[in-house]
This record gives structure tokens, sequence and C-alpha cells, in this order.
């Protein structure tokens, strides 16, 4: 029965009408129309559609272009593995900008979900890392890079310490933000040992035309204030088959990506035909992210 | 009934109002400078909600800053509790338990502050009700969050009963009921220490953080709370001491400041086994630290802060340790302030900065709060302080019987404890009817060897005292010199101007008589005594009737005991 109302929604409800007409009078604008609202995970497939179309027309009117949200769920017998080559990577930041224009982050704090390290050769040290490389030409003498972003960990400690469940592993393993629950206590980005969770401390701006109108409910739509955003393996596009935005950026083929369960795919030929390391393996985060070198320096 | 119950409430909310709300001008000039740091705190907060947290200094590099500090601080003032509650119920250390309700007004106040430190870091703070159970999806029991908000809250209400309950049955002039209190108060102990511990967790439970991911961190939780939290209390009570008649014992202070000097021993000592533990195994565990205590690639905005923590932790701990610098008023209250300002700087900013520096990817971002932020968290710190400001004025208020409700029986003070008429009267009560002849009483005065008797009327209600002195009076009166001669001696003051003749002893007994309770304590029955010279005082119970009388010799009896 669709219209059947749980003793939840029932509670909910109760609160949403007592402060809804406490707020309601301050409001407008400030707390967007999506303060009551059910939890993307507990909605009926029926309210998912609902939610995407308003959201969709609401996307459509901001920005002036037809957007489309989808909700395309995980497929069976798949867990996403992403492959880094170290050996190839030549600090471009193609990727980084290429996960921009995809992902629709906020141009205006410059939220990137992917950040490159400028390394020293012979050097793993993070401490010693060289954030904001800015060179004419890259790659630089002596250097090599290591780009990090969201290590899409199978025991992931960002997700174990949020107090509302408002992010979680998706069974195809991406971890993802449902942003309208999200109550921006920032506790994930404390637990994170990849600096992966990236905050909006303020209203996001996008220009009309930068904007991306094709958008995955848990990726890619545009956020609002006060709430975690996050790599997704560019779950809009993956979902459909397609490969990541960094993926398809990257000049030299550093970038691979795959399904782990699938003995065929690129991710398994290169954990099978490479020695690939994960970062901080010691933290027992289990990272889906491999680093490896392909050839010598 | 339901009316009685309303009226009640009424008459209780009018009593209230008026022990909390009128006061001295010292009251209101408090009150009003707290009132203007609130105002402005709410001001910067409608701005903040406004434009989002980038109007803080936090980034994403340093994603916790000056809110979370004040609330980890203020978690461990509010955990204090327990440390006066311990002795007060567990020992019985008296002087320790009549102010153990100020103690736990504190810890509220303190939660409700830490819970708006929460409110103000949130960036989404209108979703709270996501983690509420029933309503939301509250991540109990993965996330150590989740713990921490069901034990602030359940430590809130637990504080909140108690002294509740206390208050009612102050109210009514009724003592607490052990059976129910004492449960509630038992639970509060473990609950104080798990609520900090919990709250330790937190931190301690991330790994990605070094700084914070060593078992060390909630025990030393633990002792820094036992020294900031009575630190405050001893200051608030000197405070209260000197503005209100609110009594409260040196022996009580002192003994807080001696549990604040052994839990700074413990404090220090965990630091330096911290401190040994990084610095001796040099790993890269040993970054924050460092750029806490010296700075870490030419950054060192911590390092004064820090220092000015250990110098004051270190400097109150010899003022506490010291007999003699304890119980000097001076000295033990320049301790306090040292203390406070020291774990708050090292619970505080000392705690949860280094944890994000150098962050995950080893980038330094050195954080200072900003405007806002310390406009907000002066604005929240003023509330907590105008709340407990209301809250102790109520305590008071039902502690010395001015907020009472009007059937209740009068306050009994500790210190006016020991005998009282009862114990000393003499029970045997011989009295007259007001027309008995003063020839009848005379010989009963010498029959039964008494000065003086009460005279009661058709119910046995007392309407007179007859005295020999009335019976002197009668004979000299018509000559002037013998009553200046004998006045002093024998004549209550008030007799002796007036003009009184007859033969019975409704005629010149003197009436109204003074009278006294069972309950009234041998010192008011001395005053009343030697301020009226009268040689006994008639006891009578609630409806008037003698029940006894105490003369001069019962209470030389009484006072001799005493001092044996």
């Amino acid at each position: 029965m669709e219209n059947k109302v749980s003793r939840r929604d029932f509670l909910r409800l109760s609160a949403v009408g007592l402060g809804a007409s406490v707020l309601s009078g301050c409001s407008n604008g400030l707390l967007g129309d999506d303060l009551f609202r059910t939890k993307f995970q507990e909605m009926s497939p029926n309210q998912v559609k609902e939610v995407l179309k308003r959201l969709e027309e609401k996307y459509s009117g901001k920005y002036g272009t037809q957007f489309s949200v989808t909700a395309t769920p995980a497929k069976e017998n798949v867990l996403f593995g992403y492959g880094l080559d170290l050996s190839r990577c030549i600090g471009c930041r193609r990727c980084v900008h290429a996960c921009v224009k995809e992902n629709n982050p906020s141009r205006e704090t410059q939220i990137q979900w992917i950040r490159d390290l400028r390394m020293k050769k012979g050097v793993l040290d993070l401490e010693k890392a060289e954030h904001y490389y800015s060179p004419e030409q890259v790659p630089e003498e002596g250097h090599y890079y290591i780009p990090v972003q969201c290590q899409q960990c199978e025991n992931p400690p960002c997700v174990k310490v949020c107090p509302v469940k408002a992010t979680w592993k998706e069974p195809d393993g991406i971890v993802v933000v449902d942003y309208d629950w999200c109550i921006g206590c920032r506790t994930c980005m404390a637990a994170c040992p990849y600096r992966a969770r990236k905050f909006n401390w303020k209203e996001p701006v996008i220009p009309k035309d930068e904007i991306n109108p094709q958008t995955h409910y848990l990726g890619n739509r545009p956020r609002m204030r006060g709430v975690v955003e996050k790599c997704t393996f560019c779950i809009q596009r993956t979902r459909e088959g397609r490969y990541p935005a960094c993926v398809e950026a990257c000049p030299v083929g550093a970038r691979k990506f795959g399904n782990l369960l699938d003995p065929k795919s690129e991710i398994r030929y290169v954990i099978e035909n490479f020695r690939v390391f994960r970062l901080k393996e010691e933290l027992n985060t289990e990272p889906k992210f491999y680093y490896f070198f392909s050839m010598g320096a | 009934m339901a009316v009685t119950a309303f009226q009640e409430i009424i008459l209780f909310l009018r009593g209230l109002s008026r022990v909390v709300f009128v006061g001295s001008k010292a009251f209101y000039g408090w009150m009003s400078f707290l009132t203007i740091f609130v105002l402005l705190g709410v001001w910067a907060y409608l701005f903040q909600w406004r434009e989002g947290l980038y109007v803080t200094n936090m980034r994403d590099q340093v994603s916790w800053g000056f809110y979370i500090s004040n609330f980890t601080f203020l978690v461990g003032v509010a955990a204090a509790a327990v440390l006066l509650i311990i002795p007060a119920y567990l020992y019985s250390f008296k002087a320790i338990k009549k102010i153990v309700v100020f103690g736990e007004f504190l810890a509220v106040s303190a939660i409700l502050a830490a819970l708006l430190f929460i409110g103000a870091d949130f960036g989404r703070p209108e979703r709270f009700w996501h983690a509420i159970p029933g309503l939301g999806t509250l991540n109990f029991p993965s996330s150590v969050l989740a713990w921490d908000m069901i034990v602030l809250n359940g430590y809130l209400c637990l504080n909140l009963f108690i002294s509740l309950y206390v208050g009612y049955y102050h109210y009514y002039g009724k003592e607490p009921k052990k059976a129910i209190l004492l449960p509630f108060i038992l639970l509060s102990i473990p609950w104080a220490a798990g609520l900090h511990t919990v709250t330790a967790f937190v931190y301690n439970g991330l790994a990605a953080r070094p700084f914070w991911n060593a078992s060390i961190l909630a025990p030393r939780f633990l002792a820094s709370a036992f020294c900031s939290g009575p630190a405050l209390m001893i200051i608030i009570f000197q405070v209260l001491r000197k503005l209100t008649d609110f009594r409260i014992e040196n022996k009580a202070i002192a003994k807080l400041a001696e549990m604040i000097a052994y839990a700074m021993a413990i404090n220090l000592f965990l630091l330096g086994a911290e401190i040994f533990k990084e610095y001796y195994s040099d790993t890269h565990h040993l970054s924050p630290l460092r750029y806490l205590y010296q700075g870490l690639h030419g950054h060192n905005r911590l390092v004064p802060w820090i220092w000015t923590a250990t110098a004051f932790n270190i400097i109150a701990f010899l003022l506490f340790l010291t007999p003699r610098t304890r119980n000097n008023l001076l000295t033990l209250n320049i301790g306090c302030a040292l203390v406070f300002i020291g774990v708050w700087i090292e619970k505080g900013m000392g705690l949860i900065i280094p944890g994000f520096i150098p962050d995950t990817l080893g980038e330094i971002y050195e954080y200072m709060p900003s405007r806002f932020e310390v406009m907000i968290s002066a604005g929240i710190w003023s509330f907590g302080a105008m709340l407990y400001t209301m809250f102790v004025r109520a305590a008071i208020a039902l502690d010395t019987g001015r907020l009472r409700h009007p059937d209740a029986p009068p306050v009994v003070h500790e210190e006016e404890k020991g005998p009282r008429a009862r114990d000393i009267m003499s029970t045997r009560v011989i009295a007259v009817r007001p027309e008995t002849s003063i020839e009848e009483v005379s010989k009963l005065l010498v029959s039964h060897r008494i000065s003086g008797l009460p005279v009661v009327d058709g119910d046995g209600k007392i309407i007179g005292v007859l005295s020999e002195s009335d019976i002197i009076f009668r004979e000299i009166h018509h000559e002037p010199h013998l009553v200046e001669k004998l006045g002093d001696m024998v004549l209550p003051r008030n007799l002796r101007a007036s003009d009184r003749t007859g033969s019975t002893a409704g005629e010149i007994m003197t009436s109204p008589p003074l009278t006294a309770q069972e309950e009234t304590p041998l010192k008011e029955l001395v005053q009343i005594i030697t301020e009226r010279k009268i040689k006994r005082i008639v006891v009578v119970d609630k409806d008037a009737r003698p029940v006894g009388v105490v003369s001069r010799i019962d209470i030389v009896k009484a006072l001799e005991h005493i001092s044996a």
C-alpha cells in the first residue's frame, strides 16, 4: 500500500506540523523546501520518483537548462575498483579539472574532489608533499605525483562515525552521501584518513554555463550550504557503464577502472600483473583504490 | 483538584520569578552585561546562518575549531558535578552535601551551553531531528557521536531531575525521599564518568588522527575535568558567599582544592607519559605534538598558548598541593583561575586543533578562531552564565527558605540543631483560671516552689502569665520609691508603667503572654529570657495549650550539659 502511514512517518508528520508552523515564518529561502522529508534509503520507489522529479524542476529552473536527476541503483555482481599508475602520472591535474566539470562542485570555494600531491623522488612521506605546485611545465625533474581522492574503502571509517546514517557504502562499493540528510557535523571529515571529504562552507556557486545537467541523486546533483560531499567514482556515469570523468581525461592513461568481481576487467588485470599498494593500509580501511607502477622511472 | 494544582503552580512560578528576576543593582548589572554578549552572539550567529560556516576560520584541513573546543571543555565542567556527589553521598561529608545542588545546576548549565556549541558547529542545525530516534535515523551503536548525544541528553535529564526533585521537596519544607533520590544520584556518578569518556572516544576512535588515537586520551579527559570543574565551583561559591545570604563553610572549599591538587597531579603525570612516548619513539605521530609544543616546519601559532596552559597548570598544582597556599583565599583563587584557563586551553584549542595539524595529507593549515567564532562563543558562554545565575538564585532561595510554599514548616538550619524547648522544659505545668484569687495563687507558688504560672481559659488555652513579680507589683505599686528600688531587680520593664489592681489572677496577670513553641531552639530561648527580663517562659502546643515551662534553671542545666 502506497498510502500507508508508518509509525515513524506519523511521528515525523506531527513533528513536521509543529516545526513547520514555527519555522515557516522565518525560513523562506534559508531552510529550503527539503527540510521535512524522508531519508533517501527509506523512500518507496514512488517517493523516489517524486523527489527526483521535484529536484529536476528545481535545478532546471535555477540553472536555466533541462536537468536529469537519476537514482540508478547498483548492478548485481559489481564492485568498483580503481587503479592509478604512479609511473605514468605527470601531475597535469587534467583529472582534477575534468572532475570539477563533471561533478558540479562549488566554483567559488573551489571544491575539488581530487588532490594531486607533488613528491620528491625517493620520498613517500605525505608530510613532505607539495599541495600547491604550479610550474610552467609538468612533469618536473626529480619529482613524481600522487593524486588522492576518495579511496572508496571497503571498511570506511567515515560511514561508521556518521551520527545520522547520512553516508553509506552502496552495494557496488561506492561510498555516497545523502546531501538532504547530512547535518553537517563533519565527523566524517575528521575520520577520513585521505582528506576525501569536502564541506560546503558557504552556498555553492556554479555558473550556468558550467553546470552539468546529467546528474545522479547520490552523486553530482547540485549541493547546498553546510553539507559534506565527496568523489563517487562518477556514480552517474559508471552505473550507466561509462568511465569516470578522471579516467577519460587522463592524457597518459595512468587511470584504470573496472569491476573487481569481473576477472576480465582492467582493474583485475592491473592487480594481477603489477605490484599494487594502497594508501595507509595499516589503518585497515581496505581501500578499493590501487596505486601501482607499470614501468621503471 | 486540577484548579488547585494549577494555582499551586502559579503560586510557585510567582515566587520563583520574584527570587530569580528581582535583585540588587549588581545583579541587574551582571545580567545586562551578559545580555549584551548574548545579543552580540545571536547577531553573529544570524550572520553565520545566512553566510554559512565560511565566516569561521575552519576549512577542510581543520574542520573542527573553536566551537568543538569549547564543547569539549564544557562537557568536562559538567562532569565535575560527580566530584561533589561522590564525597557527599558515599562518605556523607556534610559540608559538601549542602553544595551538591549547585554542582548539579552547573552541570545542567554547562551541558546546555555545550549543546549550543554543537548547534553552532553544525552545517545544517535545522536537521538536528535526523538524530532523534523514531523521527530520524540515529546511527546507534555504530557512531560514537550517537552515543555521545544519548549520554549528553541523558546526563542533562538526570541532573535536571535530581535538582528539581530536591528543589520541590525544599519548596514544601520536606526532606527528599532517600529511596527515590539515592538510586538516581548513584546512577549519575558513573554516568558523569561515562559522559566524559564517551566524549573522549568521539576523538579517540579516529585512527586517521594519531594525536587523538591514543588510549591515554579518555583518562586525561577525566583528570583535567576533575581540575577545571571544581576550580570553577570554588570561585562561584565565594561569589555566592559574598553576594548572597548563602552560607558555605571554608572547610568545604579547602576540601575541593585538595581534590584539585590530586586530579592535577594525575593530569600532569598522564601528560608527561604521553610526551615521553611520542618524543622518545619519535615517529610520525609526534608531528601534532611537536606542532603544539614547538611548532612544525615554521608554523607555531599554538605554541605560546600551550606553554601558557602548561605553566598555569603547574603553578596551580603547586598552590593546591601546599596546605598554606591552599587555605589562603587569595592564593587559592589565583590557583583556581590558573587551572580554569589552563585546562580551557589544554582541553580546548590544545586538544582539537593539533588533531588536524598536519592534516591527513600532510598539509599544515594554521587555525585561529575568526571574529564570528569568538562572538558566537562569547554569546554561548554568557547564556550559560545567565542560566546558571538564575538557577543559583532559585536554589539559594529554596535553601534559605525565601522561596517556600506558604504552608511549609519553617526552615531549620544545620547550625540551629541542638536542644529545643521540648528537650529541656519541665512538663509539670500548674495552671490557674482567671477567676482564681491572688491568695490561692500565692499558695500554689510557694507550695510548688515556682515563680510563676500560666493562666488558661475554659478550653485550656493560655491567656496570660502570672508571676511573683505581678503579685509584688500589686502590693507596692502605690509606693513609687519601692517600685523604683525593686524595679530593675525583679520587675519586667513593661509592667512597671502600668497600674493594675484587683484580687483575681485575671486582673493582674501579664497578657498577652510571652510563649515559646516546642520546636524553639535553646539559643532563641536564651535570647527571649535575657532580653525581656523574665524568669520563665511557657511552652505551648499548636492550640496554645501550655505543655511545659522553661525556667532559667532549666536553661542553665542545658547549657552546662552542652559544654560538658
